[in-house]
Order: structure tokens, then sequence, then C-alpha cells
């Protein structure tokens, strides 16, 4: 029982916290942009109004997809250890972590190719060659993490860290793993250099250009939910988690630097995304490992 | 292909202006709750046809800021609130106007920008454009001018919220009320053009 | 015993498959089918050459039902190396030991470790060629892409996955690690291993790079085959506590799913007359339970809980990380996510997307042809909610053959690194699930529409086929190393030398008259008898 209350405790902290997050970080955006921006609470308005519209449904699979890549994530997201609210201890293993969010973008994948729009089925191609571009050299980088820790749980390598104090922090003692997370964790998130999946003037906001009404909204608390598993992910691993005040502070900082780089820069072909990836971050990603592999430091 | 000046005689179009009817009907409680939501939150689809589209880059960019009274930009006619339509509409893209309308989905408003809309403009006697955009669909709200500034459309905007609030902007019910008498003014201005669509199948 | 408890795990593709019209057809199966119980059961080496070759000959006959000669040709040629290889190892034994008996030479192997290695490699490479591991995996594509519709499951289920069992014999019946314990150790491994290991990663990443290209499904599913055979020798090469269970985890798992695979396009075969992606489209409407089964298989192969494959790769990710194989594992995760692309490409390009006015009027296929692939899919599920029930088994081979056995508790798998419990996974899931659902069905009820009508940036589009993004899905991506190197335009060049040589030889020593022809052979046999005589 206390495990299903934390585990909703966390769904909700999650809900809120993110979709304030992600109204800040529209206010950020505008405020490097040199306007005033929306309110802080205007994702939540957004979410609730989309919710209030009547939608369409382009068969089974149309709905079935938004299902699984919502409840996908909200099952993915249980797994993640927020702080002192850690709803399965020992259960949090990375790659189960890694591999269930893929069942929420598969679920996408599916919907949006299922609406049988072209423009959702490039957005859903190009998504799946950026996957394979930031994953790699984010495994690699966790790679020398869970060498390091010999242990792959997520709450563990936290622990690991706080007992060590701030110096040692992943960031401090793998510095070149956290620099090819970073990068990652742009990639993940869709921020701007990477968001060729989602490029709106483009093919028109690519795998979302069918959805409406629920599914839309649907799909954007899937998105906030999953921004949330990436950068709790990268926060535990990277920063050291810490109480929950610390891992919120940590989480608000990555987030806003995320924002606050994607907010200057234009976006980058697919191709030419899958080609940076696998040139500096993957060569920084393999040095980092093979340093923490044969030499033990870090 | 050219359509003469009669079959667009305004006078002609039909006997009743549907336009004038009042739909107007009592509101659930979800629907006002709702309209809460929906008038702090407005996705905007800009079908730049016409001239206009150029007074919206300072709307929506630093200088008049649009995102502060919740607006956005958005892709597909399937994520968007509000159909924007800018300048003169000739024939062909009123086709496409359309279509891209009957794809929204309710609740959906209509802006028309700039005078072309709302009686032809320095259009009103050309044999390919379409002078009064409401007998087509159901607008909402007109901004006036040629063009209207910035700060024109930001104030309209400012009102279509207030209307949403009220519960008055419901274009998108008139249109489904009166959906044949729509119709049959789509398929009079259509008639002659061939293209293969639902209105020539 | 090891071998009774490694059948278990091999035996169930088989009596699945659908059995096809040609008698002839029916002949060669059940002889291959016989032939690969035979390898399995085979308690010296000679029965087990013997049985090997039934099923590479069955299985050559069978393939060019298929219509393609050269298909036959390649896969014979190629596993004619393997067979030469591991019969020159056979015979090579029987001088020095003078016996066939795998318990008896593996025992005398097992202290001479200078013959050990020589005879792993010869015998190695007869596993390697049937795996279709790198330099040998030319005739997977070749002959799953050509091979009757119903044969390609076998092929990859089946034949394959004999490969695996060899791989299986000569690292972990052949203590390997302590054999070549004072050999050079890479990374913890000894040499000979760490080989085998880097041209299973190889073909991992050729694997998928090459599946990710493919057009035509069935050749599509037989590069997937190839990239998990890496997979499959990673984990054997590794025999450790937990990649070896993967490995042989994974070769179960593998043959489900991929044998899945096969059968939902041999039914879309039968229905539509074709296995090109490109020319397929939105066949969810009309077949949703052969859409069904191979959604679950995909699922499966790309190794995303809960189902089974998820439990055979995570566990090989766990051997790699706790040995610090670090490019081994960027091999593994390259053809991880990399399989989320190729196996996509299937599903959206003929499962999803627009139907194809042409197919308007196809239906599902009939029960029969259906209850297979349940089956499959059944067992895919039930292996990844309780992957303990497969594992027990491995645990009984791994503590037969000295290696400490995996941890199984219930459904929690667990490692040194960490656990996995798919019933909790399974649970969560279904739970988030619920409330996606719940959230679905309190809000305002959906307008069911047309595929056509979509954003079409508002034009007039009447024409599905033209209207449905399937070819060249990767286009961005493939541009990439669209100017490979490739050992098949080598194999191409050998191949025509031999023909050269063969005119050549033919030109000058033999024309119309068979007296010469006998003339030459008589020579060359006494030349030999003479040359033998000398020794």
């Amino acid at each position: 029982m206390s495990t299903f209350l934390t585990a909703t405790g966390l769904v909700l902290l999650a809900f809120f916290w993110q979709i304030t997050l992600s109204g800040i970080q529209r206010k950020v955006t505008a405020r490097i942009h040199r306007r005033v921006g929306s309110p802080w609470y205007q994702n939540f308005i957004d979410l609730f109004k989309t919710w209030s519209k009547s939608s369409i449904s382009h068969g089974f699979i149309y709905d079935f997809g938004v299902l699984m890549a919502l409840g996908g994530t909200i099952a993915t997201l249980i797994f993640i250890p927020a702080g002192h609210i850690v709803v399965f201890d020992k259960l949090d293993n990375f790659f189960v972590i890694t591999y269930l969010l893929a069942v929420g973008s598969l679920g996408m994948a599916m919907s949006a190719v299922g609406s049988g729009n072209p423009w959702a089925s490039i957005g859903v191609m190009r998504a799946l060659t950026q996957m394979l571009a930031y994953e790699i050299p984010y495994i690699m980088a966790v790679f020398a993490i869970i060498y390091a820790n010999k242990t792959a749980s997520i709450h563990a390598i936290a622990l690991a860290q706080q007992g060590m104090g701030i110096l040692g922090w992943n960031m401090f003692r793998m510095p070149l793993g956290v620099i090819v997370g970073f990068i990652s964790l742009m990639g993940m998130l869709g921020k701007k250099p990477y968001d060729a999946p989602i490029a709106p003037a483009e093919i028109a906001s690519g795998p979302l250009v069918e959805y409406g009404g629920k599914h839309l909204g649907m799909l954007m608390l899937q998105h906030e939910f999953a921004t949330f598993v990436e950068v709790g992910l990268f926060v535990n691993l990277f920063l050291g988690g810490g109480t929950l005040l610390a891992f919120l502070i940590k989480y608000f900082i990555v987030y806003i630097l995320a924002t606050m780089i994607a907010s200057v820069v234009a976006r980058f072909k697919i191709d030419q995304l899958v080609v940076f990836y696998y040139k500096v971050p993957l060569a920084l990603a393999f040095i980092q490992t093979a340093i923490v592999i044969f030499t033990g430091l870090g | 292909m050219a359509l003469e000046n009669e079959k667009f005689n305004e006078d002609k179009i039909n006997e009743i202006d549907v336009n004038e009817l009042d739909c107007r009907d009592t509101l659930t409680f979800w629907e006002k709750f709702g309209n809460i939501f929906r008038s702090k939150s407005i996705w905007m689809l800009h079908y730049c046809t016409g001239c206009g589209a150029m007074e919206l880059p300072p709307t929506m960019t630093s200088r008049f800021d649009m995102e502060r009274i919740g607006m956005a930009p958005m892709a597909t006619p399937r994520q968007a609130d509000v159909l924007l339509i800018t300048g003169y509409l000739s024939v062909k893209t009123l086709r496409r106007i359309i279509y891209t309308y009957e794809q929204m989905q309710n609740p959906k408003y209509v802006v028309g920008f700039g005078s072309c809309t709302l009686n032809g403009g320095v259009y009103y006697d050309s044999y390919a454009v379409i002078s009064r955009l409401d007998y087509y669909l159901p607008v909402d709200l007109y901004i006036a001018g040629c063009m209207p500034r910035p700060e024109a459309v930001m104030s309209g905007f400012k009102k279509l919220m207030n209307m949403i609030k009220k519960g008055e902007a419901l274009g998108w019910k008139r249109y489904q009320k009166y959906y044949d008498w729509y119709k049959k003014n789509q398929v009079r201005a259509l008639g002659e053009v061939y293209v293969k669509d639902e209105f020539h199948e | 015993m090891v071998l009774v408890y490694s059948m278990v795990s091999f035996f169930n593709p088989y009596w699945m498959e659908k059995v096809i019209h040609p008698a002839a057809y029916n002949l060669f199966y059940l002889l291959s089918l016989g032939g690969t119980l035979g390898v399995f059961y085979s308690k010296d080496f000679l029965t087990l050459f013997i049985f090997w070759e039934l099923v590479v000959w069955s299985s050559m006959f069978i393939i060019p039902l298929g219509k393609s000669r050269r298909a036959t040709v390649v896969y014979y040629g190629i596993s004619t190396i393997g067979s030469f290889a591991m019969l020159y190892a056979l015979l090579l034994l029987n001088v020095k030991y003078g016996t066939f008996e795998i318990s008896t030479v593996i025992n005398k192997l097992s202290t001479d470790p200078k013959m050990a290695t020589l005879f792993f490699f010869l015998i190695v490479m007869a596993g390697l060629t049937k795996l279709g591991i790198f330099p040998f995996y030319t005739w997977l594509p070749i002959a799953h892409g050509n091979a009757p519709h119903t044969f390609s499951p076998v092929l990859s289920g089946g034949l394959v996955k004999m490969g695996g069992f060899i791989a299986f014999l000569i690292t972990a019946v052949l203590p390997t690690s302590k054999v070549f314990a004072n050999h050079l150790q890479i990374l913890n491994n000894p040499y000979e291993n760490y080989i085998l290991m880097i041209l299973g990663a190889i073909s991992i990443i050729i694997g998928t790079l090459m599946a990710i290209k493919q057009d035509d499904a069935k050749k599509l599913i037989a590069y997937s085959t190839v990239s998990n055979s890496g997979y499959i020798l990673i984990g054997l090469a590794m025999v450790d506590q937990t990649a070896f269970a993967g490995g042989v985890m994974h070769v179960f798992n593998h043959a489900m799913a991929s044998a899945a695979m096969f059968l939902a396009f041999a039914a879309i075969a039968y229905r539509t007359g074709t296995t090109k992606i490109s020319e397929l489209g939105g066949l969810i409407k009309r077949m949703p339970v052969t859409f069904t089964v191979y959604l679950i298989a995909i699922i499966s192969l790309a190794g995303i809980p809960p189902m089974s494959g998820f439990a055979s790769k995570w566990l090989i990710y766990q051997g790699l990380l706790r040995k610090g194989n670090m490019f081994i594992a960027f091999a593994a995760f390259f053809g991880s996510v990399g399989s989320f692309m190729y196996v996509f490409r299937p599903l959206a390009g003929a499962f999803l997307g627009q139907l194809s006015p042409k197919h308007k009027d196809i239906k599902e296929v009939p029960f029969w042809m259906q209850l297979p692939m349940l089956i499959i899919s059944g067992l895919t599920i039930l292996y990844g909610v309780y992957p303990g029930l497969m594992l027990k088994y491995i645990a009984k081979i791994q503590t037969s053959l000295n290696l400490p056995a995996i941890g199984v508790d219930g459904t929690k798998i667990l490692t040194p690194n960490g656990m996995w419990d798919s019933w909790t996974v399974t649970l969560v899931f279904t739970i988030g699930f619920i409330i996606a659902t719940i959230l679905y069905f309190v809000l305002p009820k959906a307008k069911s529409v047309d595929l056509m009508d979509t954003y079409t940036s508002a034009e007039f589009i009447h024409n599905p086929d033209l209207y449905h993004y399937s070819s060249n899905y990767y286009a961005p991506f493939e541009r990439l190393y669209k100017n490979h190197p490739s050992v098949e335009k080598f194999y191409d060049a050998i191949a025509l030398r031999f023909k050269e040589l063969g005119l050549l030889v033919k030109t000058w020593f033999f024309n119309e008259n068979p007296a010469f022809t006998v003339f030459w052979i008589s020579i060359v046999i006494t030349a030999i008898f003479m040359w033998g005589d000398k020794i």
C-alpha cells in the first residue's frame, strides 16, 4: 500500500513540477529573446484546454498507441528515484528504465504512423535515427559509471555519490562523461539543435501532425513525464541525486541550462546530427570509459 | 475558369443570412469551465494566403510578443483553435480554407484579418476573389484595416478571448447548425473550377 | 545431460511450423528436422557431423523451391567452408586421440591447450557459417530472402541456432576459460573467446546497418538474424554467470521472435503475394491478428520489456558491464537501438499507414495459419513475464558446466549488478496503462475519421499508394553509409576467379572426348596414391 502511495506521490510530483517547469522554460526562452513570455502556469492551461476539445481517431492503433505511450511513460516514471522518493529500491536498473522509456516511444511512433500521414512517418523516422545517434554515446558514458560503481541501480549510484561529498559526484569524477551525458540529454529532450523530429515549420511537427484534442493533450503529458524521466536520470547519474529538495534544485538547473542553450541555436539536419554524435560525444565517451576501465580513475 | 460577376452578386447568394441568426444556447457547467481554459490558451493556425502575413512576425516576436497572452502558432489544423485568414481569398484558396477548417477540432474559431475578408477590400470587384468570408465560413471576429497594425491584431485577439470566455464565439456551432447553407454557398462559389475534391465527386 | 537441456530450448520452434504443399518439401523438411534433432542429441562428433550434413543437404534442396538457384549455391558454398573445417578437425582428432566421443575428446583437449586452440577455431568455423557471423553472413539474406516463405522461419529459428549449438559446444562444454587460462587475456577473456566476441560485434553492426537498408521484409529479418546471432555468440563466448545465460536464452528468444516475424510475413505473402515493404501498407485493418503477432515479436526482438527478448539482452549487457568489455558493449547497444529502426520499418510500411486500393479486399489468414503464430506470441509473453521458467534450465546447464548458475528467484533475475523483476515491471506497466485508459475514456469521445482525411497542407490527395511513406524509409541515415565496403564484392571476385580458373583448366586439359577426362582422372588418382605411399 505504501508503495502505491509513494508511486502516486511521485507521479503527482512529476506532473506539477515538470509542467510548471515547462512554463518557466517558456518564460526563460522568451526573456532570452527579449520578450515578456507566457505566465508560468500557461502549460497547465494548454493541457486542460486540449483535454476539453473534441478529437478524431484514425482507427484502433491510433488510440491504442497513445495509451501505450502514456501508460509506458508513467510506468517508467515510477522507477525513477527522486530524492527520498524511491518506489522500487534495487529495481531501478538503468537498462530497465532506458528500455521501458522505449515502450512509450514505440507507442507514440506506432500511433503516429497509424494516422496514415506521411509527415508523421518522416517525423518518426527522424526520431528513431536521432535515438540511434544519442543513445549510444549516452549509454557508453553511463557504462563507465556502472562499471566504476559495480551496480546498475540508479538509486545505489546516487547514494554512492552522496557518500563522497560534492567532489564525489560523477560530474567531477568523470568530466568527459558529463559533457557527453548533457549533449545526449539535449538530444533526448528534443531541445533545439536536436529537434529535427518535430520540426514544426518543416514537417508540420512530425509525429504530432494528426493529433488534436485529448490525444494531443495526452501526448503532451507523455512528453512532460518523459522529460522528467530523462532529466531525473541525468541528475541521479551525474549530479548525485540528493534529498528531494536538492534533487529538484539540480533538476531545475540542468533543465534551465538546456533550455538556455536551446533558445539561441538553430536546428541540425538529421544526418548532420548523426555524424556529430558519432564524432564528438562518442569519442569522448570512449575516452572516458577507457580511462575508467583501464586506469581505474574516476 | 472565370466566374461571372452575377454569380458573385451577394444579393443573390441566398435568401437568408445566417450570420444574423442567433445560435446561442445555454452552456453546461463543463462548457463554461472549459471556456476559461480555451480563452487563455489560443493556438493559431495562420493561413497566410494574402498580403497580411507581413504583420504577423512583429506580432509574434519581441516587439509585441503574442505569447504573453497565451497564444502560440501551431503547425497543423488538428492542433489549432483559431484559423487566422489574412488578406484576400481567391476562389482557389477558399477551397483549401474550407478543407482546413473542417479538419480543425471543435471548438474552433475563425478570425478574418484585413478588409479583404470583410468586404473584398480593394479586390471587391475581382472575378477571382471572394469578397465576404462569412458566407462561406462562420467568422467570429474581423480585424479591419488594410493592413491592420500589430496593435490592432493584439486587441482583436484580446476581444476574441473575452468572447470565448463569455461563450459568445459560437461560429463553430453555427457552422454545424446551418451546414447546408454554408455548403450551398461554397459549392456555388467553387462551382466551375474543375478539381477532383469533395465538392466535385 | 547438457544436450538434453539445451534441446528443450531448441526443440520448440519446430513443431510450430506450418507444413506446406509439395511432397518434396515435406520430405526435406522432415529430414532437416530430424537432422537438427540428431545434431542436438549426438554423443560423438562423427554422428554430429553426419546429422549436420544431413541438415545442410536437405535444406539445400528446399531453398531452390523458392525459385532461386543462386541462393542455393551461395548457401551451399558457405556451408561447405564450415563443413570442411569441421571434417578436418574431426579427422585430426581421430588421428591424434583415436576417438570421436565428445566427452572423451573434450577431456583430452582440456590438457592440451595447443591442440585445443586449433580445434577450437576449426570447429567454431562450422558454427560461424551456420550462425551467419561476420565473414560468413552473406548466405543468410540470400537464402532467407529466396527460400519458400514457410522455410525461412525454420532456417532462421532452427538451422541458424544449430550454429549456436556448435558455438555452445565449443566455448562452454570445452571449458575455454580454463583451457585457455594461460593464454593472452583481453579484458578478462582469453583471446580466442575475444576473437569470437569481436566477430559477433562486427556481425551485430553489419546486420543492423544492412537490415535498416532492406526493402524486402524477409531480407530485413535475415539481416536481423545476423545481428542477433552476434548477440548469441557474444553471450556464449563470455562463458560466465550472466552473459552466458543470456546468450543461451537469446537463442530461444530470437528463434521465437524471428520465427514469428517470418510467419507474419509468410501470412502477408500468402494474401498479397509480396514481401516488399514498399508495395504494402495499411494491412492492420485487414489482418489484425498478424499485426499483433508481429508487434509482439518485434517488441521481443528489439529487447523492450516486458517481452522475453529483454531479459536475455539485459543479461548479456550485465555480463559485458561486469567485465568492462566496452567495445563489444558498444556494438551490443548499437545493435539494440538500431533494432528499433529496422523492426519499425516493416511495421510502419506494411501494417500501418495507407491501405493500398489493390489490397482492399484481402482477408485475415485462415485459423490454422494464425494458430502457430499465436502460440509463439504466447510463449514470448510467457517467458517475458516469467523468465525464470527458462532460466531454471539454463541454471542447470551452467551447474553441469561448472559455471556459477544464474540466480533466479520467482520472477526475479539476480545478477551482481542488480536485478530485474519482470512481474513488477509488467504490473506497473499495466497500472500505467490503466491510468491512461481511464483518462482516455473520461475525456470527450473521439470521432472516427478515414485514413485519407489527414493534414496535407490543404492539398487534395486521392491516391493512397502515393500517400504512403514506405520506400527509402531511412534515406538520410542510409546516405551516411552508402559507399560502405562489402565482403560480398570480395566473395564475388573470388567466385569469378574460381570460375575463370575452372574454364582455364577445362580449355587446357579437356575436350569433347570423354576419354580425355578418364585419362586425367586416372593420372590424378595414380599421383595421389604414389604421393600417399611416400609419407
